[in-house]
């Protein structure tokens, strides 16, 4: 199958009408619109309470930690999947592999334990 | 066959050992440690003669490795045993064993002696290379390690400013000839593609006579063995390398290192064989050198200057041999002179050791009593280089004579005129040393004492090779068998293939020969004679410094070649040197220093871009990824 | 392909026994892997090559000749960490497993037959040395070259990836064979996307050796690094990464010579360039051994860009030599500089520390003149028969002699900034007072030094 560039007209003016919509709404705004500025005006809006302190507070390492652990664990688990679908078809062989993995996923959980990362206090 | 790998690994165990050590094993120990190498060495040269000759003469190639592969050039590591690289083997080994025993009795109060064993058995380490290596490379690499260590052993006593001058003057005069070397390998490679010499010479067979490129190799190969065998003109620093150690002298300045040319040309017999030009001039480039270097001996006062020139001519002598395609004869005239040289350097050790360090031998005088057996190993060397029969240097000596008179009887003339001088000079020096009365101080004839049975016994074995020696090789006219020249005629096969007509001259006849042996020799007894009246009957003793006048000024003062070399090529080039400092602080230090600073400022400018943001360094690779695709596929972009 | 598995066990073991009280057992452990692994690797030295996992991996004696120039110097660079678990709060058994797990991709990156393999081996090698990079977390240097590496890392992965897309997109395989394949019977018709493509994987891999323009990370990062894993990076993903781009540039592109041949001879010149002639200005040893790393990639480079038959042998000995070298370079630099930051914390690692080191301890100083004087190709050393084969495939080309000028002006750049270092170490006078040397220490350099004199004396030694 052969594309001539004129088959993608239709996708290029699509790009044209969707920038060309952003940028003339953001230009029309900016212009048009009154801007009185104030000190109120300025201040961040949070629900009606007033804003205290920084926003960077520091966090606990833990909770990134277990927030990594939990999708590192989850995307290997997605592994699975496709294995119980063709579990048939792959056979002996696909399950043996099936338990190296796992016992190698297992192997870090058990790291991860012994290492304490779990503990929230201690 | 692997046993021979040890021959030149001994030396260098002894040179590791001596040479890392020396400051912690005692002074006994060192001597032994040095002598051991080379005397296993020596044995194991003999069997190896003897399993060479066991086994029909064939040459045994040694692989140990390939060293380096470029391209379709592969310069291997390896050794060849034939004919040339044993009885080079032999002398150096065997000599060698000697000069290291005598070394212990005579260096034995000096403070670097554990020093002075590593050098030389580095010394016989390079040797040994040199004279087993398969290949050209293999030789250049013995060769610059020889010259490296003769010019560490020149210096050894470095106190001393004009040894070291001495030392520098031969390592600036070997460096010339060793450019020519080194350019005569390029040469090799470009012409055969191979340094090998079993490849080189069969490949050579095929070429015709007179080939320029042949004649090119040829001739740069000369020009090393020129730089290390002293000829003319490269031949002024050997007289000045008497500065080192007497042993050194005799091992390194007269028994092995300078034959190293004479072995290099016979090595590459063939390729000489192909340039009959290079030959001439080897020739005449060796008579030369041998008249030069004798008359320039018949002056000399000092012991080992007498000697130094004496090697100088005993070369010039080997060359000429091997000019006139006579290469048996120049190896046979290389062994018997490493007998009788090295002999001759012990002896006036020996007279040096007992006179405290005396060399001038207008001081001596009347040794003979209190030296005896010094005295008759160098009255036996005496005959044997004035070529009296039946000494060794009498055949060998002759031998070249002959092979002189049958290319061109001017040369052969001029020959005997060389080997009369030869029987004065070295007459002269014994008459001189040991007879008439003592001349020199009083302390001195106290000190008087025959050396130790170290210093002693290495000169009467080498006494009795200098009288023995000459039998190896009797010629057919005197009933021999020209053993020798029987046992090397392979050698020379290559080159008899590949020129017949240059060793294709009618033989002499028997009463020619008689008669050639007959004038030598009345020749040399004659010079003895004249010797014995001036310096016996009348008592001569030579003037002091400064006294001399007309000719013999000039020869005493060695034809001002020193001088003339000053004034010809050391000052011009200060001068220019001095010119081009001026003038180069301008021009050239500009051009360096502007070199330097352009690459010092695109340095300092390079280094800007590292501002160490991680956002620039990106936008870099991105402006890089773009300009890369730009360049590969703009043109499909902007068709 | 044994080593691959037993690297992948031993790594997890090492992990496990960091768990023991006792610290001290962790050093042999990872020595005796990685030795078990460099055994491992020459089971198949007589075999015919061979594909192993599905046709996803490579194996000759060319690809196990560059895993054993990894796994030794791996072998010596974890040889100087001793002295590492002596800190409290380190954690030196997970650097130890991820040394040996980023040595399995080391090895995957050498041996790939499959572009999915190329990018996982880069990967874990990679992401091993973002980590390492970081692993003086006290350090803000540290910190901030890790930050740096892994950003612009990541930059180059993708680059790479999407390289690695479009040349599926072209031939429809991730399999070099394939490839090659297609590169052999379409020669007329190739799809544009496959040379974009090669060209993207090629930036990737660029920058991974550190190839000008791509070549920014370097100095800071290996400035920034704890010097052991400076010479980790410098020697092991240096040789892992040229042997990648030799395989896949020889394995499937070497039809299309007339293309990339000129892409690559830029880039030659332009890094060999940068990194020589910036490294007259610096004033830090470790910097200049950055830009120094640069210029040596210049020379492999330039060896890739002639592509002729001697080119894996040239790459394979440039490699050992460079290795050797910059590992002893470095074990003197944390000889030296272990003993200064005790008494200071500033300059520790400039060229000043080696002021009057002749002195201080003869041996260090015989080492380091022996590793500059070898990367910068003074005969004699390991470095010169390097940078000779290199010349030599250049010469064999034929028609890029004046690369090979650059190349020897940029070399006697190279011999100034070198010299320099040899010069503080013998002509200047610094401290005095004897350095001390832990032995371990010592074998590590004295063995490098050793095989770097031996192959400079006798490179066919390597054949």
């Amino acid at each position: 199958m052969n594309y001539l560039p004129s088959d993608y007209l239709p996708i290029i003016v699509q790009l044209v009408l969707a920038l060309g919509f952003i940028v003339i709404t953001m230009l029309v705004t900016h212009n048009i619109g009154p801007k009185r500025n104030s000190k109120l005006k300025d201040e961040p809006f949070e629900c009606g309470i007033e804003a205290k302190g920084d926003a960077r507070t520091p966090i606990s390492i833990k909770y990134f930690l277990v927030a990594i652990l939990f999708v590192l664990f989850d995307v290997e688990v997605i592994f699975m999947y496709p294995w119980a679908v063709n579990f048939k078809k792959l056979g002996l062989f696909g399950f043996g592999e099936m338990i190296l993995f796992m016992g190698l996923l297992l192997a870090g959980f058990y790291y991860i334990i012994k290492k304490g990362v779990l503990e929230w206090e201690k | 066959m692997n046993l021979l790998l040890l021959i030149p690994l001994l030396p260098l165990v002894g040179f590791l050992i001596n040479g890392i050590g020396f400051k912690h094993i005692p002074k006994s120990l060192v001597g032994v440690i040095g002598s051991v190498g080379p005397v296993v060495a020596f044995i194991l040269s003999i069997y190896a003669f003897g399993a060479f000759r066991a086994g029909n003469n064939a040459p045994v190639i040694i692989q140990l490795f390939d060293w380096i592969t470029v391209g379709t050039l592969n310069i291997s590591f390896s050794f060849q045993i034939d004919q040339l690289s044993l009885l080079m083997l032999l002398v150096v080994t065997g000599v060698g064993s000697l000069i290291h025993i005598y070394s212990i009795g005579y260096m034995s109060h000096d403070a670097g002696f554990g020093k002075f064993f590593a050098f030389l058995n580095l010394f016989l380490f390079f040797m040994l290379l040199l004279v087993m290596g398969s290949n050209y490379v293999i030789m250049f690499i013995g060769w610059e390690g020889v010259g490296l260590c003769s010019y560490l052993l020149i210096g050894f006593w470095n106190k001393v400013t004009n040894y070291n001058n001495a030392a520098r003057k031969a390592f600036i005069m070997n460096r010339i000839g060793d450019l020519g070397f080194l350019l005569g390998i390029f040469l090799i490679i470009q012409t055969f593609g191979t340094v090998e010499y079993l490849p080189v010479f069969e490949k050579a067979v095929g070429m015709s006579v007179g080939d320029s490129a042949i004649a090119a190799i040829t001739l740069l190969l000369f020009v090393g063995a020129m730089g290390k065998s002293a000829q003319i003109p490269l031949y002024t620093w050997l007289p000045d390398a008497m500065a080192g150690p007497t042993p050194v002298s005799a091992l390194i300045h007269a028994a092995t290192m300078v034959t190293a040319g004479i072995y290099m040309v016979v090595r590459s017999n063939v390729l000489y064989a192909l340039a009959p030009d290079t030959l001439e001039i080897v020739a005449i480039i060796g008579l030369a050198t041998a008249l030069m270097a004798a008359s320039i001996g018949l002056f000399q006062n000092d012991i080992k200057k007498v000697l130094a020139y004496s090697t100088v001519s005993q070369l010039g002598y080997m060359f000429m041999a091997l000019g006139v395609a006579a290469y048996s004869s120049a190896m046979f005239h290389v062994i018997t002179h490493a007998f009788f040289k090295a002999l001759l350097f012990l002896g006036a050790g020996s007279v040096i050791h007992a006179m405290s360090d005396e060399q001038d031998i207008r001081n001596m005088g009347g040794l003979r009593k209190k030296l005896p057996i010094t005295f008759l190993t160098f009255l036996i060397a005496t005959i044997a280089i004035s070529g009296i029969p039946p000494f060794a240097g009498f055949f060998s000596k002759d031998e070249i004579l002959a092979h002189v008179y049958e290319h061109n009887k001017l040369m052969w003339a001029l020959g005997v005129l060389g080997s009369i001088m030869t029987s004065f000079y070295m007459f002269r020096l014994l008459f001189l040393t040991f007879f008439g009365d003592f001349r020199g101080t009083h302390e001195q004839a106290h000190h008087l004492h025959e050396s130790p049975i170290s210093m002693t016994l290495p000169l009467m074995v080498l006494a009795v090779l200098s009288v023995v020696g000459g039998f190896m090789n009797v010629p057919h006219v005197l009933g021999g068998h020209s053993a020798l020249a029987t046992f090397m005629d392979p050698l020379f096969a290559n080159a008899q293939r590949a020129n017949p007509a240059l060793f294709e001259h009618g033989h002499l006849d028997h009463s020619t020969e008689y008669l050639l042996m007959g004038v030598s020799v009345g020749a040399a007894l004659l010079a003895m004679g004249a010797a014995y009246v001036l310096f016996i009957s009348k008592k001569n003793v030579p003037a002091a410094d400064g006294q001399e006048s007309g000719l013999q000024k000039v020869i005493y003062n060695k034809y001002y070649v020193d001088e003339f070399y000053e004034a010809i090529f050391v000052n011009p080039m200060r001068k220019l040197s001095d010119a081009l400092y001026s003038f180069g602080e301008f021009i050239v230090d500009g051009l360096v220093k502007g070199a330097g600073g352009l690459v010092k400022l695109s340095s300092g400018q390079l280094r800007q871009l590292q501002t160490g943001e991680t956002g620039f360094y990106v936008f870099a690779m991105v402006v890089g990824i773009t300009a890369l695709l730009l360049w590969n596929f703009g043109a499909i972009i902007f068709k | 392909m044994l080593s691959i598995i037993l690297l992948s066990i031993f790594g997890i073991v090492v992990l496990f026994l960091g768990f023991q009280k006792s610290k001290n057992i962790l050093l042999p452990a990872t020595l005796l892997c990685i030795a078990i692994a460099f055994a491992a690797n020459f089971v198949h030295w007589n075999d015919a090559p061979g594909l192993y996992f599905k046709e996803m991996l490579f194996e000759n004696r060319l690809t196990m000749s560059f895993s054993a120039i990894v796994l030794l110097s791996a072998f010596l660079v974890v040889a100087l960490t001793r002295g590492f678990a002596d800190d409290e709060a380190a954690q030196p058994a997970e650097y130890y497993a991820i040394i040996l797990f980023s040595l399995v991709g080391a090895i995957m990156m050498i041996g790939f037959d499959n572009l999915i393999m190329l990018f996982l081996g880069v990967e874990i090698l990679s992401v091993s040395m973002y980590v390492l990079t970081g692993s003086d977390k006290r350090n803000l240097r540290s910190n901030e070259a890790a930050l740096k590496y892994f950003l612009m890392g990541a930059f180059a992965t993708g680059i790479m990836l999407f390289g690695i897309a479009l040349l599926y997109g072209a031939t429809g395989s991730f399999n070099l064979t394939d490839i090659r394949g297609y590169v052999g019977t379409n020669s007329f018709s190739i799809s544009t996307l496959l040379y974009v493509g090669l060209l993207l994987v090629l930036i990737g891999m660029l920058f991974k050796v550190s190839a000008a323009p791509f070549h920014f990370w370097t100095p800071d990062v290996y400035d920034g690094a704890p010097t052991v894993f400076t010479a980790f990076m410098s020697t092991i993903v240096k040789t892992a990464g040229f042997a990648a781009i030799y395989r896949l540039l020889s394995g499937s592109f070497e039809g299309i010579y007339n293309f990339w041949w000129f892409t690559l001879a830029a880039i030659t010149i332009l890094t060999l360039v940068v990194g020589n002639i910036t490294a007259v200005y610096q004033q830090s040893f470790k910097r200049m051994m950055a830009y120094s790393s640069i210029s040596h990639a210049g020379y492999l480079l330039l060896s890739l860009t002639a592509m002729t038959a001697q080119t894996p042998d040239a790459i394979v000995f440039y490699s050992l030599a460079y290795s050797l070298a910059t590992v002893s370079a470095f074990g003197v630099l944390m000889a030296v500089a272990r003993e200064k930051s005790v008494q200071s914390h500033e300059n520790a690692e400039d060229f000043e520390a080696f002021n009057g080191l002749g002195k201080r301890n003869p041996l260090l100083a015989f080492v380091l003149t022996v590793s500059m004087l070898s990367l910068a190709g003074i005969p004699l050393t390991a470095g010169f028969w390097g940078k000779f084969f290199i010349f030599g495939t250049i010469v064999e080309r034929g028609n890029l002699i004046w690369m090979l000028i650059v190349a020897i002006l940029m070399s006697a750049v190279g011999i100034y900034y070198y010299f320099k270092v040899i010069i503080a170490t013998y002509m200047k006078d610094g401290e005095t007072g004897a350095l001390r040397v832990p032995p371990f220490y010592r074998i590590v350099l004295i063995v490098s030094t050793t095989l770097t004199l031996l192959f400079g004396l006798i490179p066919k030694l390597l054949s």
